[in-house]
C-alpha cells in the first residue's frame, strides 16, 4: 500500500497517452532503492524497458559488475576505482606512453591492455582487431558517459563481457542472422546469397563493436541496454531490421561491395 | 457460248457495218446481229450470273437491252414505209427480235429486278421513251410477277456474286422461271405452283384482260380442236356444257366465254396468230389481238403485241398444244396427285372435243375453224392448181400424220398412268376430224376467207392478215397474195401484221416440215420433268411404231416454238421452193419483177441462220433443263425408294400389330389363370385362417395352464423360500447353541478349576484355620504389650506421610517453575536462532560487501601489479640503456682490465637479457671460471623480467631469495647490515652484488664451496644451500604470516625510491604470497 501511495495516481493513464517512461522510472527507482540491489531484476528491467538516462550509468555499473550490489560499499569502490583509474593512467603517463594529447579511448585502450598485460612495448605498436573493436566500443561510451572513469570502466567491463561471457554465442550470430533474415524475407536474403553478398555483411561492425559507429548513440543506448544486461541476440534483431529498413535500397545494390559499405554508413542515413 | 458468239458473226460479214448505224437504215444484217445478240443475251446472262455475277457485264447488258427495246419500239413505231421498205424480211426479223428481247426481258428481271426495275424506271420516266414503253416494256410486264427481291433485295445485293455461287445455270433459269407468268416460261414448282394456279383463276373472274389471254387460248384450242391439250384447257367446258361454261360463273371463264364467242381473236387470228398463245400468249398481248384482229375495231390496239404472239403453223400448234396442255393442266394437278387429277382428265376428253370444236368452227367464223386448212386453201387457191394440190396434199398428209402421231402417242399415254390417257383416245377422232374439216376447209374456206376480209371494216386486220398470211406462207407461189398483203399492210397501218405473217409461213414450213428440233425441246419445260420420264419411256416402247413421234412431240415454250414453225415453215418453203420447177420460179420472179431470187435465197439463208440460233439458244435451254431433269429424276426416285420404304414400314406394322394381338390373346389366358390362381388361393387362405383361429384357442387355453403352473410355481417358490429362511434360522440356532455349548464346556472347565481351587483354598483355610488357632492361642498369651507399638508406629508413620505430602507439593512446584523456565529459553534459543540466522545474513552481506570492496581493491591491485611491472620493465629498459652506456664509457676508461668483464657483460647484454643483476651473478662464477651459475641466473632474470611464476624462481635464484623475506621482518636487522651498501650503490645493483651485502656473502659462500669440493659436488653444494634457503624460509614463513596483513598498509602505498633492492625484494615476497 504505501508503493501504491508512493507512485503517481496519473501512472494509469501515462502510458494511455504514451509516456512509458514514467511509470518506468518509477519502478526503476523503486529496483534501485533496494539495499543489496537485485541484479537480475535488474537485467530483466533492462531487458523489458529502455532504462532512464539518468540512472543508465548506475544500472549499467551494477550490472557489468563495476559497483557492488550494496549502497554502503558504493563509495568506496568507486573511490578504488578511481584511483586505480589515476594510478593506471599515471603509470602511462609515468611510462610516457600517453600524454594529454591523447585521444581519451585510446588512453582507455592503454589503459586496458595494461591492465590484462598485454601492453605493447611502444604505442607505435600496429593496432590488433580487438583493440579497433575496443576502440570503437570506447568512443561510443565516451559519448554516453559522461565521467572519464565510469567511462573507462564501464567499456572496459563491457569488452570483458563481451570476450568472456559472449565467447561462445557471438561467433554463432551470423548464422542466427542469415535465419533470422530468412524467416523475415526470404527475397532479401536470396538476393544477398545472389550478390555473395551473405559472407561480407558488416558481422564484426554488427557483432564485435556491438553497432558501435554504425548506429546514433541515442539508439546504441537501448541497445547497449540489453547487451549489457546479458542477452547479445539483440545484435541479430537489430541487424535483420537494419536489413529490412533498407531493404529496397539493398535490393537495387547489386555488388557485395556497395552493399557492405552501404550497410557499414547506416549510420549516416540514419540522419538523413 | 463464246463459239456461238463467234459463229453468227462471221457468218454475216454485215453485221459490223451495221451496229453503228440506226437500226432501220442499215441492212438485214443489223437486225440480224441484233436479234442474235437478245437471243444469246439471256443465256449469257444467266451463264454470266452464276459465274460470276459481275456488274461490270450489266452495263453493257443493260446497254444492249435498251437499244433493243428501243429498236423494237421504232421499227413498231417507226414509219410503214420502212417496215414496207423492209418488207417482210424485217418483219421476220422482228419477231425473232421480240422473241428474245422477250427471253432477255425475264432474265434481267429474274435475275437482277431492282436493278433492272430502276433502269426502267429511270430510262421511260423520260417522255420520249413512254411511247416505246407502253408498247414495247408494258405488254412484257404484264407476263412477270412481283419479284420478291424488289421487296427484300437491294441493288448491291443483287450485284453480290455469292448470290449466285450456289446455283447452277439451270437453277438460276428456273428461279428467273418462277417470276414469268408466261406458262412458257414458267415454272409451276415449288409455292410457285399454287400462285400460278391462283392467278390462273384470278383472272378469269374478274374479267381483266388478262383474262382476255386465256379466254384467247381456249378459243384458239377450240379452234385447234385437234389438239388433245384443248380438251385439257377446255377441261371446264364440257361438250355438253359448252353453253353452260360460257355462262356459268363457276367455270373459269365466267365473263369470258361471251366474248369469247363474240369474238374469237384467237379464231380471227387463229390460222394466222399461233393458238399456243393460251399459255404463252401474254394476257396484254392476246388482248391487243383480240382488240386488233378481234371483233371490234375499236380496241384495236398498236403493234407491240405481236412479238409474243407470233403464231406457229397449225399443225405445229398441235404439238405445241399438247405440250402446253401438259404443262398448264396436268402439271399442277400431277403435282397434288395424280388420283386428284383423274376424275378431271376422265370428264375433259370427252367433253370438248366433239361438240366445241364443232360449235367453234360452226360459230365463230370461217377463220378460226379453218385455221391452217384454211391458210392453206388460201395459199392453195390462189396459187396454181397444181401446186394447191401439192400443198394440199402435202399438209393434208402432214396433218394427218401429226393427227396419227398425236393419236398414237395419246394412246399409249393414257395407257399408262398419265391423266393424259384418256386425253389422248378422245383426242384422236377429233383430230380427224379437225383434219378432215381441215381438208375440207381447204377446199371451202378460201372464199369466206376472203369474203369476210373484203367484208366487214373490223375485218380488216383480219384482211391484212390474210394478205400477208398468203405471202408468207406462200411467198414464193403467189405473187398476187404478195401483193394483196402488201396491200393491206399499207392500207392498215396499224397492222401488227408482222405477227401473222410469219405464222402464215410457219403453217407453210411447219406443215412441211416436221419439225427437226422438236426432240430436244422435249426438255425445255420444267414442268414436264415427270411427265418426260414417263413419255420417254412411252416413247421407247413405240419408236418402233414411228417416226412421226417427233410431230408428237411436244413443242416448247409457244413463242419459240412459234417462231421454231415459222422457220420451220421457212424450211418447207425453201423445200419446196426446190421442188418448184425453176421456171415456175423465174416465171414468178419474172412475173413480178421486183422481187430477186438471190434477195429471197438470202433472207431465207438469214433466217435459217436465225434459227439455227433460236436452235442453239433452245438446246443450251434444253441441256439446262436436262441437268435440272436429271436431279429432279434422283428426286423422284429418292422419292419412289421412300415410298417403298414406307410400304415396308407398313408391313412391318401389320406384322407387329398381329404380335400384339397374339399378345394380347397369351395376356387374357395369363389373367385368366391368375384368377384361378388367385382363387385357390383365396381359399387355402380361409383354410389357414380357420385353422390359425384353432391353433389361438389352444393356444390360450395352453396359455391360461400355463398360467396356472406358474402360479403354482410361485407357490412353490415361496415355500422354498420359507424352508430356506427356516432352515437358516435353524443353522443359526445349531451354531448359538454350539456357541454356548463351547462356553458351557469352558465354564465347566472354569469351574471345575475354580472347584479345585476351591478345595484347594478350602484346604488352605483348613491349614490357616488351624495356623489361626495357633496364633490365637499365641495370641491370647501375649495381647498386652502390642498396642503401644502400634499406636506409636501409626503416629509416626502419619506424620512421615504428611511430611511426604509436602514434599511432593513442592516438587510440583518447582516442576512447574522449571517447565515455564524451559518454555522461556526455548523462546530465547528461536530468538537466538532468528538472531543468528541476521546475522548470518548480515554477515554475507557484509562478506558480499566485502568481497565487492574486495573485488574492487583486487582489481586495483591487479592494476598496481601491472603498473609495477611495467615499471619495471620500463625502469628495467631504462637500466638496460644505463648500463650500456656506463659500460660503453668503462670500456673506453679500463680496456685492460675490464676487457674481458667488459667482454662478458657485453656478450650478455647481446644476449637480449635485460635483467643486469643476473648479470652480475654470472660474473661471479665467471671469474671464478665456473659457468655454470648462468643458468639460474638466466632463469632467474627471465623470472625477474616477467614477474610471474615467483615460485620456480625462487628455488633457483636463491641466492637472491633469502633477502626478500626478510626484508619485512628482519627489516630492522637487515636495516643496519645492508642499509649502507645498498645505500651506498644503488645504481650499481646490477654490478656484482657487493661483498658485504648478504647476496654477495652467499654468493661467495656458494663458490667458496663449489671451488672447495669441485665441481662434482656441485649438486651437493646446490642441495644444502637450497637446505639452508629452507630453513631460513621456514623462519620466514612464520613471519610472514603475519607480514601480509602488516604489508597490505605500509607496503602498498610505499614503493619508496631508497632502494630499488627493496622494491624488488617486495615484488618477489607479493609473488610468494601469492603463491602461497
Amino acid at each position: 500500500m504505501t508503493e501504491d501511495s508512493q507512485r503517481n495516481f496519473r501512472s494509469v493513464y501515462y502510458e494511455k497517452v504514451g509516456f512509458r517512461g514514467v511509470e518506468e522510472k518509477k519502478s526503476l527507482e523503486i529496483l534501485l532503492k533496494d539495499d543489496r540491489l537485485d541484479i537480475e531484476k535488474l537485467c530483466t528491467f533492462s531487458q523489458r524497458f529502455p532504462l532512464p538516462s539518468m540512472y543508465r550509468a548506475l544500472v549499467w555499473k551494477v550490472l557489468l559488475g563495476i559497483l557492488p550490489p550494496h549502497h554502503e560499499s558504493h563509495v568506496q569502490v568507486m573511490t578504488y576505482r578511481k584511483e586505480q583509474y589515476s594510478d593506471v593512467l599515471h603509470a602511462l603517463k609515468v611510462i610516457r606512453f600517453v600524454s594529454d594529447a591523447t585521444p581519451q579511448s585510446e588512453v582507455y585502450l592503454y589503459m586496458h591492455r595494461l591492465e590484462s598485460g598485454k601492453l605493447p612495448r611502444s604505442p607505435s605498436f600496429p593496432l590488433e582487431p580487438e583493440d579497433e573493436v575496443f576502440l570503437a566500443i570506447a568512443k561510443a561510451m565516451e559519448e554516453m558517459v559522461e565521467d572519464s572513469v565510469d567511462c573507462y570502466w564501464i567499456t572496459r567491463c563491457f569488452v570483458n563481457q563481451l570476450n568472456s561471457k559472449y565467447r561462445d554465442t557471438l561467433p554463432q550470430l551470423p548464422k542466427a542472422f542469415e535465419q533470422y533474415l530468412n524467416l523475415e524475407d526470404s527475397r532479401l536474403l536470396s538476393h544477398l546469397k545472389a550478390c555473395c553478398a551473405v559472407s561480407t555483411l558488416p558481422y564484426e561492425l554488427w557483432f564485435k563493436k556491438c553497432f558501435a559507429g554504425c548506429l546514433p548513440e541515442s539508439s546504441l543506448q537501448r541497445i547497449w541496454d540489453k547487451v549489457v544486461s546479458g542477452s547479445c541476440k539483440i545484435l541479430v534483431f537489430v541487424a535483420v531490421e537494419i536489413l529490412l529498413t533498407f531493404k529496397i535500397k539493398v535490393m537495387a545494390l547489386n555488388s557485395a561491395e556497395k552493399i557492405t559499405k552501404f550497410l557499414e554508413n547506416v549510420s549516416v542515413l540514419c540522419f538523413t | 457460248m463464246s463459239a456461238r458468239l463467234c459463229g453468227p458473226l462471221q457468218v454475216d460479214g454485215s453485221l459490223s457495218r451495221g451496229q453503228g448505224s440506226h437500226p432501220w437504215i442499215s441492212d438485214s444484217g443489223v437486225w440480224y446481229v441484233q436479234i442474235w445478240v437478245l437471243e444469246n443475251c439471256s443465256p449469257l446472262l444467266t451463264v454470266f450470273g452464276a459465274r460470276r455475277g459481275t456488274h461490270t457485264q450489266k452495263v453493257p447488258l443493260a446497254a444492249c437491252v435498251h437499244v433493243c427495246l428501243a429498236h423494237v419500239s421504232r421499227v413498231q413505231l417507226g414509219p410503214p414505209r420502212w417496215i414496207s421498205f423492209l418488207g417482210h424480211v424485217t418483219e421476220v426479223y422482228l419477231v425473232h427480235l421480240h422473241a428474245s428481247v422477250y427471253a432477255l426481258f425475264h432474265r434481267l428481271y429474274g435475275m437482277y429486278p431492282c436493278n433492272f426495275v430502276s433502269f426502267l424506271r429511270s430510262h421511260y420516266s423520260m417522255k420520249e421513251n413512254l411511247e416505246t414503253f407502253e408498247e414495247v416494256v408494258k405488254p412484257m410486264m404484264e407476263h412477270v410477277r412481283i419479284h420478291p427481291e424488289l421487296v427484300t433485295g437491294s441493288k448491291d445485293h443483287e450485284l453480290d456474286p455469292r448470290r449466285w455461287k450456289r446455283l447452277e445455270t439451270h437453277d438460276v433459269v428456273i428461279e428467273c422461271a418462277k417470276i414469268s407468268l408466261d406458262p412458257t416460261e414458267a415454272s409451276y414448282e415449288d409455292g410457285y405452283s399454287v400462285s400460278h394456279q391462283i392467278s390462273a383463276r384470278f383472272p378469269h373472274r374478274s374479267a381483266d384482260v388478262s383474262a382476255s389471254s386465256y379466254v384467247d387460248t381456249q378459243n384458239s384450242y377450240g379452234n385447234a380442236t385437234s389438239t388433245p391439250y384443248s380438251t385439257s384447257r377446255l377441261t371446264l367446258n364440257t361438250p355438253g356444257q359448252l353453253p353452260q361454261t360460257l355462262s356459268s360463273p363457276s367455270t373459269r371463264l365466267l365473263a369470258e366465254p361471251p366474248q369469247a364467242t363474240l369474238w374469237s381473236p384467237s379464231a380471227v387470228c387463229g390460222m394466222t396468230t399461233p393458238p399456243t398463245s393460251p399459255g404463252n400468249v401474254p394476257p396484254d398481248l392476246s388482248h391487243p389481238y383480240s382488240k386488233v384482229f378481234g371483233t371490234t375495231g375499236g380496241k384495236g390496239t398498236p403493234l407491240g403485241t405481236p412479238a409474243t404472239s407470233p403464231p406457229p403453223a397449225p399443225p405445229c400448234h398441235s404439238d405445241d398444244c399438247v405440250h402446253l396442255s401438259l404443262p398448264q393442266a396436268t402439271a399442277p394437278k400431277k403435282e397434288e396427285r395424280t388420283d386428284s387429277a383423274r376424275p378431271c382428265l376422265h370428264r375433259q376428253p370427252h367433253v370438248p372435243n366433239d361438240r366445241g370444236l364443232e360449235e367453234l368452227h360452226g360459230g365463230k367464223g370461217s377463220v378460226t375453224l379453218s385455221d391452217l386448212p384454211g391458210f392453206l386453201g388460201d395459199l392453195a387457191s390462189e396459187e396454181d392448181s397444181i401446186e394447191k394440190d401439192k400443198e394440199e396434199a402435202a399438209i393434208s398428209k402432214e396433218l394427218s400424220e401429226i393427227t396419227t402421231a398425236d393419236a398414237e402417242p395419246l394412246v399409249p399415254r393414257g395407257g399408262f398412268d398419265s391423266p393424259f390417257y384418256r386425253d389422248s383416245l378422245p383426242g384422236c377422232p377429233r383430230k380427224t376430224l379437225s383434219a378432215s374439216s381441215s381438208t375440207q376447209g381447204t377446199s371451202a374456206n378460201p372464199e369466206p376467207l376472203n369474203s369476210s376480209l373484203d367484208k366487214s371494216g373490223p375485218d380488216t386486220p383480219k384482211q391484212a392478215f390474210t394478205p400477208i398470211d398468203l405471202p408468207c406462207g406462200g411467198t414464193g407461189e403467189s405473187p398476187a397474195g404478195n401483193r394483196e398483203r402488201q396491200a393491206s399492210l399499207e392500207a392498215s397501218i396499224l397492222t401488227p401484221s408482222p405477227c401473222k405473217i410469219p405464222p402464215q409461213r410457219g403453217v407453210g414450213f411447219g406443215s412441211g416440215q416436221p419439225p427437226p428440233y422438236d426432240h430436244l425441246f422435249e426438255v425445255a419445260l420444267p414442268k414436264t420433268a415427270h411427265h418426260f420420264v414417263s413419255k420417254k419411256t412411252e416413247e421407247l416402247l413405240k419408236k418402233a411404231k414411228g417416226s412421226a413421234e417427233e410431230d408428237f412431240t411436244p413443242s416448247a415454250s409457244p413463242m419459240e416454238v412459234l417462231d421454231r414453225l415459222i422457220q420451220q415453215g421457212a424450211d418447207v418453203h425453201s423445200k419446196e421452193l426446190n421442188r418448184l420447177s425453176l421456171p415456175s420460179k423465174s416465171v414468178d420472179w419474172t412475173h413480178f419483177g421486183g422481187s430477186p431470187p438471190s434477195d429471197e435465197i438470202r433472207t431465207l439463208r438469214n433466217q435459217l441462220l436465225l434459227l439455227h440460233n433460236q436452235l442453239l439458244y433452245e438446246r443450251f435451254k434444253r441441256q439446262q433443263h436436262a441437268l435440272r431433269n436429271r436431279r429432279l429424276l434422283r428426286k423422284v426416285i429418292r422419292a419412289s425408294a421412300l415410298e417403298e420404304h414406307n410400304a415396308a414400314m407398313k408391313d412391318q406394322l401389320k406384322l407387329q400389330e398381329k404380335d400384339i394381338q397374339i399378345w394380347k390373346i397369351s395376356l387374357q389366358k395369363e389373367q385368366a389363370r391368375y384368377n384361378q390362381l388367385q382363387e385357390q388361393r383365396d381359399t387355402v387362405v380361409t383354410q389357414l385362417h380357420s385353422q390359425i383361429r384353432q391353433l389361438q384357442h389352444d393356444r390360450e387355453e395352453f396359455y391360461n395352464q400355463s398360467q396356472e403352473l406358474q402360479t403354482k410355481l410361485e407357490d412353490c417358490r415361496n415355500m422354498i423360500a420359507e424352508l430356506r429362511v427356516e432352515l437358516k434360522k435353524a443353522n443359526s440356532k445349531v451354531c448359538h447353541t454350539e456357541l454356548l455349548l463351547s462356553q458351557v464346556s469352558q465354564k465347566l472347565s472354569n469351574s471345575e478349576s475354580v472347584q479345585q481351587q476351591m478345595e484347594f483354598l478350602n484346604r488352605q483355610l483348613l491349614v490357616l484355620g488351624e495356623v489361626n488357632e495357633l496364633y490365637l492361642e499365641q495370641l491370647q498369651n501375649k495381647h498386652s504389650d502390642t498396642t503401644k507399638e502400634v499406636e506409636m508406629m501409626k503416629a509416626a508413620y502419619r506424620k512421615e506421610l504428611e511430611k511426604n505430602r509436602s514434599h511432593v507439593l513442592q516438587q510440583n512446584q518447582r516442576l512447574d517453575t522449571c517447565q515455564k523456565r524451559i518454555l522461556e529459553l526455548e523462546s530465547h534459543l528461536a530468538k537466538k536462532d532468528h538472531l543468528l540466522l541476521e546475522q548470518k545474513k548480515y554477515l554475507e552481506d557484509v562478506k558480499l560487501q566485502a568481497r565487492g570492496q574486495l573485488q574492487a581493491a583486487e582489481s586495483r591491485y591487479e592494476a598496481q601489479k601491472r603498473i609495477t611491472q611495467v615499471f619495471e620493465l620500463e625502469i628495467l629498459d631504462l637500466y638496460g640503456k644505463l648500463e650500456k652506456d656506463g659500460l660503453l664509457k668503462k670500456l673506453e676508461e679500463q680496456k685492460p682490465e675490464a676487457a674481458e668483464a667488459a667482454e662478458e657483460r657485453l656478450d650478455y647484454c647481446q644476449d637480449g637479457c635485460s635483467d643486469s643483476v643476473t648479470g652480475h651473478n654470472e660474473e661471479a662464477p665467471g671469474r671464478n671460471g665456473e659457468t655454470k651459475p648462468s643458468r639460474p641466473g638466466g632463469a632467474r632474470g627471465g623470472g625477474g623480467g616477467g614477474g610471474r611464476g615467483g615460485g620456480s624462481s625462487s628455488e633457483l635464484s636463491t641466492p637472491e631469495k633469502p633477502p626478500n623475506p626478510r626484508a619485512g621482518p628482519f627489516s630492522s636487522r637487515w636495516e643496519t647490515v645492508v642499509g649502507e651498501p645498498t645505500s651506498g650503490t644503488p645504481t650499481t645493483v646490477g654490478s656484482l652484488p657487493s661483498s658485504e651485502s648478504f647476496l654477495g656473502m652467499k654468493a661467495r659462500e656458494l663458490f667458496r664451496n663449489k671451488s672447495e669440493s669441485q665441481c662434482d659436488e656441485d649438486g651437493l653444494t646446490v642441495g644444502s644451500l637450497s637446505e639452508t634457503l629452507k630453513t631460513e624460509l621456514g623462519k620466514d614463513s612464520g613471519v610472514e604470516a603475519r607480514a601480509p596483513l602488516t604489508l597490505d598498509g605500509p607496503l602498498l602505498p610505499a614503493p619508496k625510491p631508497d632502494s630499488v633492492g627493496q622494491l624488488r625484494i617486495m615484488d618477489y615476497n607479493e609473488a610468494q604470497l601469492e603463491h602461497s
